[in-house]
């Protein structure tokens, strides 16, 4: 398995939509049969537990999904926010929230993405957005960024419900 | 009963007056779907900015010629009526051999040179749009002021122009509000909330007046994260060149997805005040140019900050009235 950014973005572009493709499933293993105590369980007082990790991933799609849509209707580069994703965790009450119900919302936004990416151009796939941290990326490197994110996300799920942070 | 003028006018053309007189509405399949365009012309003629009327009403008049299925016409906003001593010219519609039809549009007053109000804006303009379906939708010879006309173009009118019964000011009233104004609406806003809160046990505001209706909690999220995304409007229009400003939510997704019903409405609350409080430094900080930059919504138009605060008051409104709605356990 790829490990750094730069890994992913070699890797065929097919390939990191079948990791994409895969991530609702693997979820829904990892949750499956957990009580609600253990998926609000927080490993230590700085690490999400497994629902908020669900929930994360379920609202950063969307948010994806906004930025991909803003990329396509720009000529230039759009400026794009920086990451908020602790104040979310927070401000949307994760932890109150129901893991499968967030998981078959993370399923429908996700397969969004999908359909997005499986309808691009070769043009389409080189334009791009100016991130506060990551510079430039296309939505090539989004796509890789994706899918080390649901990969390192998947990981975390699985340690959380280990109570391991 | 005709008007005067039908009797100077020869056989065949009074032929044409009577079937325009027969004629009482012109109906629109959907006329929610030109809403948007409605509003953004009350918008756009807040700003007062000639580009951004001339833009608006093209694409209001669009909307219609393509809604009704007709051939298209050009349309050019102006700046201040032509004034004559029979009256002021409000707008014209001329047809010439060879070229396209085209609506010229005034939008200020000949003595004052004040803007135009909306309704008699939009009167104006679905006057002079009658004309072009008088020819290119029922295809009439000529273009008559019949009784007939007035009638369809009020029908136009009302399908544009719902009525609002709601006792809150409109969105078109904010526009007219001062920044100042606007800005106390939205600064009191947390507060009220709170207020209507007070009381209330978790178990109350988690009820649902009726199916598909907010709960007093689903409410008070809604406006927490629509806070949040009118930050990230600011930010986007404050930092880029016209930026296009993506389509999020819709808000019942929102809340089916991020499951407001099992939120906390004091934290909700707690966080919207935050989220609030970084609008108003954002609108504090910006300069009056900078209250004129805007972005291009897909279903809205442009938006400039102008509006988005007009909007946000409106919204306030809105959603505070619904919430003591919820609360009373009405829909």
């Amino acid at each position: 398995m790829p490990t750094t950014m730069e890994e992913y973005a070699k890797q065929p572009r097919e390939a990191r939509m079948q990791r994409l493709t895969r991530t609702a499933d693997e979820l829904a293993a990892a949750i499956e049969g957990q009580s609600d105590a253990v998926l609000s369980r927080r490993p230590d007082a700085k690490n999400w537990a497994a629902k908020e990790v669900v929930c994360h991933l379920r609202d950063t799609e969307e948010s994806f999904g906004a930025r991909f849509e803003q990329i396509l209707a720009m000529e230039t580069d759009p400026r794009l926010g920086g990451p908020n994703a602790d104040r979310l965790a927070e401000e949307r009450q994760y932890l109150r929230n129901d893991a499968a119900q967030a998981l078959a919302a993370f399923r429908t936004r996700r397969q969004e993405t999908l359909a997005l990416f499986g309808a691009l151009t070769p043009a389409q796939w080189d334009k791009g957005g100016l991130h506060p941290v990551r510079g430039r990326i296309t939505l090539d490197g989004f796509l890789a960024l994706m899918a080390w994110h649901d990969d390192n996300h998947l990981a975390q799920l699985a340690r959380a419900l280990e109570g391991r942070p | 009963m005709p008007f005067s003028y039908y009797a100077r006018l020869t056989r065949s053309q009074q032929a044409v007056y009577r079937r325009s007189d027969e004629i009482a509405e012109v109906r629109l399949a959907q006329p929610t779907a030109l809403h948007p365009a409605v509003t953004a012309l009350t918008a756009a003629l807040a700003t007062e900015d000639r580009v951004q009327v001339q833009r608006a009403s093209e694409r209001l008049i669009r909307g219609l010629t393509e809604a009704l299925g007709v051939a298209p016409v050009q349309v050019e906003v102006l700046a201040a009526r032509p004034h004559a001593k029979w009256g002021e010219l409000h707008g014209l519609y001329t047809v010439e051999r060879g070229k396209p039809p085209r609506i010229q549009l005034w939008m200020r007053t000949a003595k004052q040179r004040r803007v135009v109000a909306f309704r008699t804006y939009l009167r104006t303009l679905l006057h002079e749009v009658g004309h072009h379906l008088d020819y290119a939708l029922l295809r009439l010879r000529d273009s008559y002021h019949t009784e007939g006309f007035y009638k369809r173009e009020s029908s136009l009118f009302h399908q544009l122009v719902a009525e609002r019964r709601a006792p809150w000011p409109s969105v078109d009233a904010w526009f007219r509000r001062t920044p100042d104004e606007r800005l106390a609406r939205l600064a009191s806003t947390p507060g009220q909330v709170a207020r209507a809160l007070e009381g209330h046990g978790e178990r109350a505001l988690a009820r649902r007046p009726a199916p598909g209706s907010w709960a007093p909690v689903e409410v008070v999220c809604h406006l927490r994260d629509a806070e949040a995304m009118f930050g990230e409007r600011f930010a986007a229009i404050l930092t880029m060149d016209e930026p296009v400003l993506p389509e999020v939510g819709p808000a019942h997704r929102w809340a089916e997805e991020r499951q407001y019903l099992r939120h906390d409405a004091t934290a909700a609350l707690a966080h919207f005040r935050r989220r609030r409080g970084e609008s108003l430094e954002t609108l504090v900080a910006a300069s009056p140019s900078d209250w004129q930059r805007g972005g291009e919504h897909p279903v809205r138009g442009r938006l400039t900050i102008d509006m988005i605060v007009a909007l946000m008051a409106w919204h306030d409104d809105n959603h505070l009235q619904q919430l003591t709605r919820a609360l009373e356990g009405r829909p």
